[in-house]
Order: structure tokens, then C-alpha cells, then sequence
């Protein structure tokens, strides 16, 4: 049984209908991409995953539970978490507090701490920021406490959305790098993307999405050797 | 800035000052400014001992100020901490003195003492709030704000116009002051209370210190913390797992609760709730504009814009108004002579100097705090 099953899921904002039957499934420790173009629908995606954007129809399983229509704090604490595009840090709280806030479904300050811990080993350069301002970091220091945010909270999947997103190549490598870590730890990643060829390569498999619907699917090898994904995403033929 | 720059003179440190005085100014200036709390305490602990005045009249008006300060504390966890508009935190001050004075006044039946009622009163001011905050709390920026200036004034109408319990325009009273009939080691406590201005001056001043300390917690808190989180971008709180209405909530009932906190004391040191009109939508602004000047969602910035913006109105201009009529250089009695006839001219232009020379306040929160902290990283 997959560990994310979302079944023909529709939602969008008004009379626009972002998602328009999407269906794909995510298993335990994998690291699932969703590549599409602008306005695909890829956040809405997540949002409808993480509960941000009302579900109109069809379901979202997690764990063999329906978390369809869930206000988005539960379903953060069953264990997804939503690095939601544009990093989304708290810009007037320290580093710290950012992490803190991270793990607020942890009751055990020290465990806490712990986990704060365990996420500054992945990004060294937070454990010097720590009384700084989230605001006063740079774009990769906001994306790499994004990051670290988010992993605090210990959860089994990880919506990661667009985090390469504005960031030097040096600093993209280094994302992608500690994304390919997590993997390796078991936890369950569905990374969107506009830089396809990177999360293609990383991603054990791959999901396309254009204008609300999937139109491709397959490991991440097969799809970074579609012809039509060539042509579309990766800037050949 | 260990090698003093040549040419360049440091602002603290004039020319000639030997190195080891300069840094015990700035060992006494880390000292204040980290540990405020303590030095601020001392001196207001002191000062009635010192200060005879305080005894008279002047000890009276401290109290109010001390009240005021309690009073915008917690307006701050709304406003300053969860960055929720509202414009009525007056109405709570006057249902917290309400209902003390409902209870303890002899008109009716409870006359319970004073801690029993200031709890109740407290409680009270909290499910007021929870109820107001419920239903509204859909509700964003400017309609929140509308909703808040509302229930003040519906809150004010109430009080004046449901005579039988409130007393209308007279208001309630005689509210028997703190521990009347109660006799500890001889002293009268109630009578203690009634005498002598320094009883109240010292009792609202430790529940004022119980309230920083109190909110010194929360700041550090998980609840402190999520009031924040939602201030600073709701979507990505709720991304943490914090339910927004919940804390929302909590804010509310946690400012109306500290707002009832001071309006039981306020009608126990007046030993009358006054009449309603105490409790309008200028009292709320005044409030607001404190927290404001000093600094949103900053302690000692709201202490300070209270001792600058109450105490400029309840010490300062009558003092400066009876020293006026003494040195008889206002004979007709024109208001335009009078320091008080200026005070909203001096409200409006300190408010406008601040917002436009120091948006943040007069001591920001936070910002100090990081600033001290990187100071001490690079040490």
C-alpha cells in the first residue's frame, strides 16, 4: 500500500480549475518529482495536499487514512510537511525561533533540541545565524532554514515546493544534495520543480503535469529520456 | 573597535576618557539594558521610601500609571505579538472594574474579598473575550478592527444604560479597597489600604512586575511563539502545524483576561468604577498609541510608551497645570495658556515624529535583543 495515494483530485479558486483530476501515489522513503510548466497546477497540488487549498472532489490517503478535507495543522501533525513555495520563513523571528516554531508538534524541549540539532548538521552555516533575524539571511539561507524548518517537525513526507527556485547554482547543488540525503533516510519527498533535468535525476520517479491533469508518468531515467519531456522541459531536440 | 578610529569620536566615549572607564559605561549600558527589569523594579520599589510625595496624591496617580502599564500589556499580545487590530481593549478594562465593583460593592448581595473577585473578574474578562473572539476571528486586518470598535462602544452603552446593575452614569461604588476587614498583625488592612496611597502603589506594582515576568515566559513560549508565527505569515503556521483560530483565540482571551486584570484594579484603587465614559474608544486609542510609540510587541517599549503617553496625561499635565495657576501667568483661565489644553496637540505630534523618524517604536522588540546577541558572537 502507498504510503500517499491521491485519487482524481480536483480543486482550484473560483471559477479556474487548477487541478483537474490528478491521481498519483507515493511509497515510503521515495522521492517522487512533479515537473510541469508554469500554471500546471503543481503548488495547487500540494496545497490540496497539505489542506492549504480546499479539496473540491476525489481523495488524498495517507497512511491508509483519509486526510481529504482536513484543516492543514492536523494533517502537518499526521506527519507531512509543506516547505510551501517562495521558503515562507518568518522574517521577523530569529533563526531559531524558526526552527522552534518548526517543531511545534514536539511537546519535548530537549527532543526539540535535539532535532534542531540533527538539522543545523545539515546546513552548518544556520548554526552560526542562530539570533539572526530570518529576514536578514540570503535567499540560500532563507531556502537552507526553509529547509530545516521543515525537517525539524520529523515528517515521513516532505512537500518540497520549488526550492531551487532564485538561488546560485553552487547553492542549488548543495539543496539538492541534502534532498537526496533525505531520501536515503526514508523520508518520503514529492519535490515540484521548474528546473526539471535536476529533480529528474534525483527522483526515483517522475510525474508530468500540464494544465491541471497528468499527462506523463514514469521512473525518473524514463521520463528524463521521454522525447516529449525533452522537448518540453529539458530545453533539447 | 577596540583601536578608536582617528579623527572619528565615538559618542560615549569623549576624547581623554581612559579605556578602563569607557568600558564600565559600556558594561553599565549592557547591564541596563539587558536587565532592565531589575534596575526599573529597584527604583520604583525604592522611590515611595525616598520620595514623600508618593504618600500624597502623586502616589495615586503612579498606581494609575502602573494600571495602564498592565492594561497595555496586554493590549500587546494582541496587537504587538499576534498583530491583531483592536480598538476596544477599553471595553474590557471597564467589565474587569465592573465586575469587581458588581462584587464587592454593598448595593448587592456578594461582598466577596478582593482576591476572590479580582479572579472572577478575570475570568469573566476572558470568556468575554473567547466569546467576541470566536465569532470574528474570520475576520482580517481592518474589519477585525471595525468589529473590536464596535463591541467598545455597544460595551460603553451597556454599562450606562443598564442602570440597575452598573449604576448608570454615577457608576458603582464605594468598591471597598483590598483586604477590608481583614486584620494582619495588627494593621487594618482595608483601612491601610484607604489611608495611605503606598499600599496600592506597592500592590499594583508587584502584580505589574508578576505581569512582565508573566510575558517574559510567554514571549519564549511555544504559545508565545505560534502568536507570532501567525503574525508573521499565517499560511507557513499553519505549515508548522499551529491552528491559527486556536491561537488566535488564545490571544484574545489572554489580552482580555490581563485587560480585566487591570480594570478590577483600577476600580479598587479608585474605590469607584467612575462612570462609563472612563471607559470609551479614547482610552482604547490612548492604550493603542502607547503600545504603539514604544514599540509593538516590545516589554519595555510598551512600559515606556505608557510612562511617556499616560504619564504625560495623568502626572505630568496636572502638575504642569497647577504650577501654572501658582505662578499666575493665566489669570482668565484661557485653555490655550493651559498645559492640558495642548495635550492632544502633543499626542498628535509626538505620535507623527515617531512613525516618521522611528516606525518600529522607541525600543523595538527583538531587533535590540539581536543586535546585543551578535555583539556578544563577535566578542
Amino acid at each position: 500500500m502507498p504510503m500517499l495515494s491521491v485519487r482524481e483530485l480536483e480543486a482550484g479558486y473560483g471559477p479556474i480549475r487548477a487541478l483537474d483530476g490528478v491521481s498519483l501515489e507515493v511509497d515510503e522513503g521515495e522521492l517522487v518529482a512533479i515537473i510541469g510548466a508554469n500554471g500546471a497546477g503543481k503548488t495547487t497540488l500540494l496545497m490540496a495536499i497539505s489542506g492549504v487549498v480546499p479539496v473540491r472532489s476525489g481523495t488524498v490517503e495517507f497512511r491508509g487514512q483519509s486526510i481529504t478535507g482536513l484543516p492543514t495543522h492536523e494533517i502537518v501533525r499526521l506527519g507531512i510537511g509543506h516547505a510551501p513555495e517562495g521558503r515562507r520563513i518568518f522574517p521577523r523571528l530569529s533563526v531559531r525561533e524558526n526552527l522552534q516554531l518548526g517543531g511545534f508538534t514536539q511537546p519535548d524541549r530537549a527532543q526539540l533540541q535535539r532535532d534542531i540539532d540533527e538539522a543545523c548538521g545539515l546546513f552548518p552555516v544556520l548554526g552560526d545565524r542562530m539570533a539572526q533575524m530570518g529576514g536578514t539571511l540570503s535567499g540560500g539561507e532563507q531556502q537552507m532554514l526553509a529547509l530545516a524548518r521543515a525537517l525539524v517537525g520529523r515528517p515521513k513526507l516532505l512537500l518540497l515546493d520549488e526550492p531551487s527556485l532564485g538561488l546560485a547554482p553552487l547553492i542549488v547543488a548543495r539543496i539538492f544534495e541534502v534532498i537526496a540525503a533525505l531520501a536515503a533516510r526514508g523520508i518520503a519527498v514529492v519535490l515540484v520543480e521548474q528546473n526539471a533535468r535536476a529533480a529528474l535525476k534525483l527522483a526515483d520517479r517522475g510525474y508530468v503535469l500540464e494544465t491541471g491533469r497528468i499527462t506523463l508518468s514514469g521512473t525518473g531515467a524514463q521520463l528524463a529520456n521521454d522525447r516529449r519531456v525533452r522537448e518540453a522541459y529539458l530545453g533539447e531536440g | 573597535m577596540s583601536q578608536p578610529v582617528p579623527g572619528f569620536v565615538p559618542s560615549t566615549a569623549p576624547p581623554g576618557r581612559p579605556e578602563g572607564q569607557r568600558k564600565l559605561l559600556a558594561r553599565c549600558w549592557k547591564f541596563l539594558a539587558q536587565r532592565w527589569e531589575w534596575s526599573a523594579l529597584t527604583i520604583l520599589a525604592v522611590a515611595p521610601l525616598v520620595v514623600p510625595a508618593l504618600g500624597g496624591a502623586l502616589g495615586g496617580q503612579v498606581t494609575t500609571l502602573f494600571i495602564y502599564c498592565i492594561l497595555a500589556l496586554g493590549l500587546n499580545v494582541m496587537v504587538g505579538y499576534t498583530g491583531l487590530v483592536h480598538l476596544g481593549i477599553a471595553a474590557f478594562f471597564g467589565i474587569g472594574a465592573y465586575v469587581m465593583a458588581i462584587l464587592t460593592v454593598p448595593m448587592f448581595p456578594f461582598q466577596i474579598g478582593f482576591l476572590a473577585a479580582a479572579v472572577i473578574s478575570v475570568l469573566v474578562t476572558a470568556g468575554v473575550g473567547l466569546a467576541l473572539g470566536a465569532p470574528t476571528l474570520r475576520l482580517r486586518g481592518d474589519y477585525l478592527a471595525i468589529v473590536t470598535l464596535g463591541f467598545g462602544e455597544v460595551a460603553k452603552v451597556t454599562l450606562r444604560n443598564l442602570e440597575q446593575i452598573t449604576g448608570g452614569m454615577k457608576g458603582l461604588n464605594p468598591v471597598p479597597p483590598p483586604g477590608a476587614g481583614v486584620t494582619v498583625g495588627g494593621i487594618n488592612l482595608g483601612q491601610a489600604f484607604a489611608i495611605d496611597p503606598r499600599w496600592f502603589y506597592y500592590l499594583t506594582l508587584l502584580l505589574l512586575a508578576g505581569v512582565v515576568v508573566a510575558m517574559r515566559r510567554l514571549e519564549d513560549s511555544r504559545l508565545g511563539r505560534a502568536w507570532m508565527a501567525v503574525r508573521e505569515d499565517e499560511l507557513a503556521a499553519s505549515a508548522m502545524g499551529i491552528s491559527a483560530t486556536r491561537v488566535k483565540l488564545s490571544a484574545f482571551a489572554m489580552s482580555s483576561a490581563v485587560a480585566g486584570l487591570a480594570g478590577c484594579l483600577y476600580a479598587a484603587s479608585l474605590s469607584t468604577t467612575a462612570d462609563p465614559n472612563a471607559y470609551d474608544f479614547n482610552r482604547s486609542i490612548m492604550v493603542l498609541c502607547a503600545v504603539i510609540l514604544g514599540g509593538l510587541g516590545s516589554i519595555p517599549g510598551t512600559l515606556l510608551g505608557v510612562a511617556l503617553l499616560v504619564g504625560f496625561d495623568t502626572v505630568l499635565a496636572p502638575w504642569a497645570d497647577s504650577w501654572i495657576q501658582q505662578m499666575n501667568i493665566n489669570p482668565t483661565g484661557s485653555s490655550l495658556l493651559s498645559f492640558s489644553g495642548w495635550r492632544l496637540a502633543i499626542f498628535g505630534l509626538a505620535l507623527v515624529l515617531v512613525m516618521r523618524y522611528r516606525p518600529e517604536g522607541l525600543v523595538p522588540s527583538r531587533r535590540i535583543a539581536a543586535e546585543l546577541h551578535s555583539a556578544e558572537g563577535q566578542a
